[in-house]
């Protein structure tokens, strides 16, 4: 690790990137709390280019010591350029650094898009409550917007894993049943229960393969006060697969926020027909309910990993605490409501 | 719970002590604190209600069981050792009865709704 201070050295490797330009300043350089899988930073850059002075709002997406989520960025990195311009809206990705020299660990640099908000507090509180319906019906319209683009025109299945569609429901089972068995810090009775019964009951394949986003819930995209969406950000566990499993995560309880409504914004039959709309697909009860459980286990496994890595040492972060301490109850929680036993 | 209390709260006295210090931007102090502040409220909630629930949880599981024993050490780290050795057994006979004894799993099932009452941290969202 180098003494230089986090600013001198995005200088320096930017200037590695830019060769047209020169006298590179990055300043306001500041850390965006919440991110738990990535450090994110945001700052300006500016620059002297042909004789004109310029600056640009950038985001900076670094790789922790020890994340909650162990993703490649390069999928993240690659699934952000694929939608940008499209009727899916992202920031604009412009570096990918998978060497830890420059920075000492991963990381990628994007386009702001300023003066959005993401967190979801704000919606509780006006001027946004009266955006709820817009805002559900751009949430869910986009939702349906992934899962109906191709991954192969995008480009992305040459970077994201093929799966074959009998195997979505259980490459991904697989994959988080290992995550809990691997990092579990106490028994988990009701989450196990689910594993079983997801196992027993398994959902048909999807109609068509997409990308699924891994992520998409409030607070994952930016918005404004009238509802608009102008950014869905966190694809760092983007793949290949059913697109149920998108809309099954936006409907995991935990993200009611208490509300009991889908996202905190509307019930959900009233997100599910919006998806349907756009998507172009039905949404089978059974299935639904099968990927809504499933990610209720993926949820879990992720507030488990969180603690793993606090209690091991790899990342201290208070946010590595939150997550188990506010999240593992509630998505116990979750399963038996979903389950049908609350 | 984990992390367990104790280590976190060392944790977060370490992390206070260091947004004391007068040269930490304002957005790294309010985020961390915030974060702070919301694990303290949490922490604080437990204080009180930790012994007795892992007491009350393991007596309702050693019952639902029939297994004997008694929490002789009142300590949140032996209790909470115990909590996971029953819950493990928990498990075992979850997994023996589904689908064989629909009375015992409802049983079971009724521990495991009141084991998330007992945890309820405040703001859950579910």
């Amino acid at each position: 690790m180098t003494s230089m201070g986090l600013e001198a050295r995005i200088e320096d490797y930017l200037a590695g990137r830019m060769p047209h330009a020169s006298d590179l300043r990055v300043s306001g350089l500041a850390r965006i709390s919440g991110g738990a899988s990535r450090e994110t930073y945001r700052f300006r850059l500016s620059w002297q280019e042909s004789g004109a002075l310029q600056s640009r709002a950038l985001i900076l997406r670094r790789d922790p010591p020890a994340s909650l989520i162990d993703t490649e960025r390069r999928i993240e990195f690659e699934a952000y350029r694929a939608f940008f311009g499209s009727t899916v809206p992202v920031p604009e990705m412009l570096w990918l650094e998978e060497s830890s020299g420059a920075l000492d660990h991963p990381f990628f640099i994007a386009a702001e898009i300023e003066g959005f908000q993401a967190a979801p507090a704000l919606l509780w509180t006006e001027p946004y409550l009266a955006a709820h319906e817009k805002l559900a019906e751009r949430k869910w319209t986009i939702l349906g917007e992934i899962g109906r683009s191709d991954p192969a025109v995008l480009g992305l299945t040459t970077v994201m894993a093929a799966v074959a569609p009998e195997a979505c429901w259980s490459r991904e089972l697989g994959y988080w049943e290992g995550v809990l068995d691997d990092d579990q810090t106490e028994p988990l009775p009701i989450t196990r229960a689910a594993i079983r019964w997801l196992r027993a009951n398994p959902p048909p394949p999807p109609e068509r393969l997409a990308v699924v986003h891994g992520d998409y819930r409030t607070g994952n995209f930016l918005f404004d006060q009238t509802g608009e969406i102008h950014g869905v950000l966190d694809w760092e566990m983007a793949h290949l697969g059913d697109p149920l499993e998108d809309l099954g995560w936006s409907l995991n309880p935990v993200w009611t926020f208490g509300r009991d409504l889908a996202g905190g914004l509307v019930p959900n039959a009233q997100a599910v027909a919006i998806w349907e709309r756009s998507s172009g697909l039905k949404a089978d009860p059974a299935a639904l309910q099968w990927w809504t459980l499933f990610n209720c286990v993926k949820g879990q496994a992720i507030w488990v990993s969180s603690a793993r890595a606090w209690i091991d040492g790899g990342n201290r972060e208070p946010i590595m605490v939150y997550p188990p301490w506010a999240l593992q109850n509630a998505q116990d929680r979750a399963i038996l409501k979903v389950m049908g036993h609350l | 719970m984990k992390p367990d209390i104790s280590e976190v709260l060392i944790e977060l006295s370490a992390l206070v002590a260091r947004n004391a210090a007068p040269d930490i931007p304002p957005a790294d102090r309010a985020g961390a604190l915030g974060l702070t502040a919301a694990l303290l409220a949490i922490a604080g909630r437990q204080w009180d209600e930790a012994a007795h629930n892992l007491a009350l949880e393991n007596r309702s599981i050693r019952s639902l069981l029939t297994i004997p024993g008694e929490d002789l050490d009142i300590r949140i780290s032996t209790l909470s050792a115990e909590n996971a050795r029953l819950r493990a057994l928990l498990i075992e006979r979850h997994v023996e009865v589904e689908g064989r004894d629909s009375r015992a799993e409802a049983e079971i099932w009724a521990e495991l709704v009141a084991s998330t009452a007992r945890r309820l941290a405040p703001g859950s969202p579910v």
